[in-house]
């Protein structure tokens, strides 16, 4: 079981990565693109970013609805507790 | 049809005239939307201030970007939204709470998307109606506006055209880059170069609400995809026309036949969507255009030059075969070639060569300069029988081509005659060809391109002149009730065909000349009906079941006794037995048979977009043959009705050919607005046909020989 907490911590820290931020500019509701400024390109290696990060796979079509990092963490946090 | 809220002229005049913009969105990705769009704004002098909104860059192009459109100090008076679609609506809201009233929404991934973008395209109208912000697009390329006053590209085209006095709208953005780069060519210029996209605010109809107004614009073309509101179209259209003078070139593509082939009656198969459009658009004074290029003919003609006066025009060749192409396309779409004055035959035949042909057209023959030009352009503009001048030049080795496009440049300033130029060619013509453009003198590769296009700037002058002649006749003999209620229990039974039995009341409640008629349910009852309205007779059978009566056996004609009548009631019942034994049979309907006359056909047919449409024609078992039929949509004026009447090819029939009578016209006319009448107060009809109705000889009146109503 992993803590939403550690969960978020992750998610940011891939964000951060992906889309060259600090950690601290990431609000836990930011929209990757309104927000963060991420284009088509980066949304796709923050998929990319999460599988690896979390050791996990993501369905395309899914992950690319998620568009900010609260929905980040509820969908990737389903999959780690599975 | 929607009963949209206009916009105002001030709410468009914002967005196309704004003092300070944030692209919101915007990046330094070059050759990304987002980027260009900034990037035009900024390279072709704005003539306001520019904020870049985004989430990424601290500075776009150098200049000082922001996060959030909130996060500007000053107020800012439009937002061009380049946000991707799933976005938006987070943009929409922040700059609704900036209090920005005005927005070009560039972004894709909207309704042109199917069901979820549709969704995204409803979030932001409602964001926008919430903050009583106006918007053109989604799905745009953006706006151009050449006003120096504002000099605005706020579009991803590659360049900006120059000033101009033509307006284009369009539906499709993909199309205008390649008409700013045609028009580049041939040095057209525009006042204001609109795509309006998915028109999910602001839409074609406001559009040219505004442009009938714009002290900028002269000439309003359009590209549409779908009619959404065709009776508002029309009606701004006629406004446009009526108070400015301003002509509206439009091309809607999209001629398919959708929706005919499934149609019930005869008028529901002619009328297509295609039809509609092409007759909706000539009533309301849209010319019509096949492609963008005879768009562009006739927008530089009209932007260029003035309207000729009447339609006599001289040609002025240096070679016969061209002479006579034009010539012939003239005559073939409406012109004349005018009868040249005593003096100005004079002045030719002293001043050209023997060989030279001094009549219209006027041929200077091929070794002609440009003093030979001069001197019959010259001639021509003042001859009073002259309203419009067409020049063709052909390059022989003598033809100073450069000089005579300087003289043509020099006439046109002093004369109120329209000028037109073709030389013929191309690599040896094109600096002359230059000259004109330059000088905004119209000028065509094909001589037929050119008179066909003063042909069409003198049709829309001789419309000008017809505006006050658009009354519309009411006739108060009708029972608007009666109708109304014979329709509404039908449609309140789920009926959706009325038999002729009924549909003849719904007629004669509007006094049409419906012929003496009676239902039958027996032979006997068959034989006293026949008896009382007099042989020969026809009888039919009804039945809601049956919509083509003949295809049954369903019809017997020229039943001329008693016997006979009794004969034919049997005989029907036993023929559509035989064909649909289970159709449920109301009567036989037996009905006075008129004499001699000619056959026409009238029709009604309601489209979702225009309203009810009415069709008038050569009629019979034939009219989906020979489709000799014209539509007008709904009300007709009384000088509509006489057009429609003469534009059907059988008209000379009507009007007694090869020996035989004129029809009754007048009564023909009066069939026409009263269905008319019955269109406009009864939409409840879906499609109606009288076919035939006999038109007898004048004096005599005409008669509705046989009637269906679709529900």
């Amino acid at each position: 079981m992993m803590e939403k907490e550690k969960v978020e911590a992750k998610v940011k820290k891939t964000i951060a990565k992906v889309l060259k931020k600090e950690e601290n500019e990431i609000a836990s509701d930011a929209n990757f693109i309104f927000d963060l400024g991420a284009d088509s390109m980066q949304s796709l290696q923050l998929i990319a970013g999460f599988e690896e990060e979390f050791d996990i796979e993501m369905d395309e079509d899914d992950a690319l609805e998620i568009q900010n990092v609260k929905d980040a963490v509820e969908f990737i946090g389903k999959i780690v507790n599975k | 049809m929607s009963n949209k809220k206009r916009k105002t002229y001030e709410e468009i005049n914002d967005i196309l005239y704004p003092k300070s913009i944030a692209v919101v969105g915007t990046n330094n990705v070059i050759g990304s939307v987002p980027y260009d769009i900034f990037e035009n704004i900024l390279h072709d002098r704005f003539k306001g201030i520019l904020y870049p909104v985004s989430p990424s860059e601290k500075n776009v192009s150098s200049i000082k970007s922001y996060k959030y459109v909130v996060d500007i100090e000053d107020d800012v008076d439009m937002a061009i939204l380049v946000f991707p679609s799933s976005v938006a609506h987070l943009a929409m809201e922040q700059i609704g709470k900036k209090g920005i009233k005005s927005m070009v929404i560039i972004s894709a991934g909207f309704k042109e998307v199917g069901a979820k973008g549709l969704e995204k395209e409803k979030k932001i109208k409602e964001i926008a109606d919430k903050y009583g912000i106006s918007f053109i697009g989604p799905n745009c390329l953006g706006i151009i506006n050449t006003d120096p006053k504002c000099h605005l590209n706020a579009s991803f085209a590659r360049a900006m055209p120059k000033e101009g006095n033509i307006a284009f709208i369009s539906q499709s953005g993909a199309l205008c880059t390649a008409v700013l780069d045609y028009a580049d060519a041939r040095h057209i210029g525009f006042s204001k170069f609109i795509s309006f996209g998915n028109k999910a605010d602001v839409d074609e109809i406001d559009l040219l609400y505004y442009l009938k107004d714009d002290p900028k614009t002269k000439v309003i073309l359009m590209y549409l995809e779908e009619v959404t509101n065709g009776k508002a179209l029309m009606e701004v259209a006629k406004k446009v026309i009526a108070e400015t003078g301003k002509p509206i070139l439009a091309i809607k593509s999209g001629r398919t036949a959708e929706g005919a082939s499934a149609a019930a009656s005869h008028t529901g198969s002619l009328a297509g969507s295609d039809e509609i459009i092409d007759a909706a658009f000539k009533q309301a004074g849209i010319i019509r255009c096949n492609n963008l290029e005879e768009m562009f003919d006739y927008a530089k003609a009209f932007a260029y030059q003035p309207l000729p006066k009447s339609k006599n025009i001289a040609i002025i060749t240096n070679a016969g075969g061209p002479g006579v192409l034009a010539t012939d396309r003239a005559i073939n779409s409406g012109l004349s070639l005018g009868k040249f004055e005593e003096g100005t035959t004079k002045i030719l035949k002293k001043s050209l060569p023997a060989a030279a042909n001094i009549k219209n057209p006027v041929d200077v023959i091929g070794d002609a300069r440009a003093d030979r030009y001069n001197i019959a352009i010259s001639a021509a503009i003042k001859d009073k029988n002259i309203d419009g001048i067409n020049v063709i030049l052909t390059p022989q080795s003598m033809t100073d081509i450069e000089a005579i496009a300087k003289d043509i440049v020099k006439v046109v300033g002093q004369s109120d005659k329209p000028i037109y130029t073709s030389f013929m060619g191309d690599t040896d013509v094109a600096a002359g060809i230059d000259i004109l453009q330059r000088n905004n003198i119209p000028h065509y590769v094909l001589p037929e391109n050119m008179v066909k296009s003063m042909a069409a700037t003198f049709k829309f002058n001789e419309r000008l002149k017809e505006i006050s002649e658009f009354e519309i006749k009411q006739f108060s003999d009708v029972d608007k009730e009666k109708a109304t209620k014979i329709l509404n229990e039908a449609i309140a039974k789920n009926k959706t065909y009325l038999p002729e039995e009924e549909a003849v009341k719904v007629l004669e409640a509007y006094n049409f000349p419906v012929l003496p008629n009676g239902l039958a349910n027996s032979k006997e009852e068959a034989g006293k009906i026949a008896d009382n309205i007099k042989y020969p007779v026809v009888m039919k059978i009804i039945s809601s079941d049956i919509i083509h009566k003949f295809d049954t056996g369903g019809v017997i004609l020229n039943i001329k006794n008693r016997n006979e009548t009794e004969n034919a009631y049997e005989q029907i019942l036993k023929n559509v037995k035989k064909v649909m034994p289970e159709a449920v049979i109301k009567g036989v309907f037996v009905q006075k048979m008129v004499g001699e006359g000619q056959e026409v056909i009238l029709g009604l047919k309601k489209d979702n977009s225009f309203g009810s449409v009415i069709m008038f024609g050569l009629g019979g078992i034939f009219v989906e043959i020979f489709k000799d039929v014209d539509f007008k949509v709904a009300p007709i004026s009384v000088k509509e009705v006489d057009d429609m009447i003469q534009s059907i090819r059988s008209y000379p029939i009507l009007m007694g050919a090869r020996g035989s009578k004129k029809r009754d016209i007048k009564s023909l006319k009066e069939t026409i607005q009263r269905l008319s009448q019955l269109a406009i107060d009864c939409p409840q009809i879906k499609e109606l046909d009288i076919n035939p109705l006999i038109v007898r000889n004048e004096g005599k009146g005409c008669f509705v020989a046989d009637t269906k109503i679709m529900l």
